[in-house]
């Protein structure tokens, strides 16, 4: 029932509902607020992202407020996701990477409330399907990994080992260089912001014509067995995004583990 | 190129949905991500590691007593099975040297018995040969007076007591000689 009421705010007509598309994500603001020259409004996926925020710090600092050496379940269920996050980060970068555990962790857990946020009643609306989001998370990977090459190899060494492969005929440079340069430094970023925020993205306007599918077919019996469908399908869709959103998040931390792995030795 | 390209094209139509950042939504998400990651680095994570390595060295420590309290029973067993090997031992010996002592009480009983049979053997032989002797005696005195008697029918003769005696003890003398 929740996801019809949830469905509510379309007002029970279709026609125009998903137009333009831009309205299931672009909100106006709820506070206007404007510092040195810059447009600061907290507009609805802001409010998210703060709740979301505001959970996921209060969950684990409340659950780990007092830890004991023989864990109760909700301590043992936080300790099982860092664990996650440091088996990810023995398994890819070695012993070296525990120190980055911490950073997994917050964007394993950030990216996951985010992107949860979709299916939460109430809420339904991921701020990772805003592009401010993915491109921010995107970009905390990309300073990290190319900052942890360039403290590991040097600058030179780092962009050097980027740019020119070691074991490759000179001649190959000629086309290998600009590839290498443009899959390390711009494709990785960029790849990881598209990958987060497509899916979210496609995953809310899965959700919302699903529930909208639901509310606009049920006032005319001739459209019962289309809501009825939707309403039985709408659990599957929620299961099936509950999904990709713990995917993306495993593999958003995955990745970054990956590049700061590749980061510290030399090509 | 393809990043500036995607931009414009979206750019051009409000409508779609937006591909780029929305400002306030950047630097307000900036501030929560950064909140959150201050909270799990400065607070969540110290205490957490805290208590992993409080774990690990209960762990430990708990293994340790283990292995103590584990090598403290071997050795309580193997004691144990030595003082039982003990008492074998000692009830073996103790079963020895029943059998030695009732060995020698017997072979002593049967000294004693041999012992004793000898010496009534030898007292028998003593009586034995007292009494052949006395009767020896007597057959002396008897074959004596049956001589003197047959030799004066013989001779016809008396003979006086001492010349009787003398001629006995004579003859008798003789045969003692020859045998």
């Amino acid at each position: 029932m929740i996801n019809v009421i949830a469905a509510a705010e379309f007002g029970g007509e279709f026609e125009g509902v998903l137009e333009p598309i831009n309205q299931l994500f672009n909100f106006p603001p709820i506070f206007e607020l404007s510092l040195f020259g810059l447009d600061l409004s907290i507009n609805r996926t802001i409010l998210i992202a703060w709740l979301m925020m505001a959970i996921v710090a209060g969950v684990f600092l409340y659950g780990l407020r007092n830890p004991q050496i023989v864990p109760g379940k909700f301590q043992a269920f936080l300790e099982m996701i860092v664990d996650f996050n440091r088996q990810i980060a023995l398994d890819i970068i070695g012993p070296k990477g525990l120190k980055f555990v911490p950073l997994l962790t917050t964007l394993f857990v950030g990216i996951f409330a985010l992107n949860i946020a979709k299916i939460t009643p109430l809420l339904m609306l991921p701020p990772t399907s805003r592009a401010a989001w993915p491109i921010f998370l995107a970009a905390i990977a990309w300073l990290v990994y190319v900052g942890v090459g360039i403290k590991e190899q040097g600058f030179l060494g780092y962009f050097g080992g980027i740019a020119f492969p070691s074991g490759v005929p000179k001649a190959l440079y000629i086309i290998l260089t600009p590839i290498e340069i443009v899959s390390t430094l711009i494709l990785r970023p960029f790849t990881l912001f598209v990958r987060l925020f497509a899916n979210m993205v496609a995953g809310h306007i899965l959700v919302v014509i699903t529930l909208v599918t639901i509310h606009v077919f049920l006032p005319s019996p001739a459209g019962w067995p289309i809501a009825a469908f939707a309403f039985i399908a709408s659990p599957l869709v929620f299961g099936f995004e509950l999904f990709i959103i713990g995917l993306q998040a495993y593999i958003f931390s995955m990745l970054t583990a990956v590049y700061i792995s590749s980061s510290m030795e030399a090509h | 190129m393809l990043l500036a390209t995607i931009i414009l094209a979206v750019e051009e139509d409000p409508d779609s949905i937006a591909l780029l950042p929305d400002a306030a939504e950047l630097i307000w998400g900036f501030f929560a991500f950064g909140l959150l990651m201050l909270a799990i680095i400065k607070f969540v994570f110290p205490k957490l590691n805290q208590t992993l390595e409080d774990r690990s060295a209960a762990i430990q420590g708990k293994l340790e007593e283990a292995d103590s309290k584990l090598a403290d029973a071997e050795e309580a067993k193997r004691r144990y099975e030595e003082s039982i090997a003990d008492a074998q031992g000692d009830a073996n010996r103790i079963v020895e040297e029943a059998k030695a002592s009732a060995d020698a009480l017997r072979a002593e009983a049967r000294e004693r018995a041999e012992a004793e049979a000898q010496h009534i053997i030898e007292r028998a032989q003593a009586d034995v040969s007292a009494e052949r002797d006395r009767a020896l005696q007597e057959l002396r005195t008897q074959v004596g007076a049956i001589s003197v008697e047959l030799a004066s029918r013989i001779v016809e003769r008396e003979l006086d007591d001492a010349t009787h005696a003398g001629l006995v003890d004579e003859y008798i003398q003789r045969l003692s000689n020859q045998n």
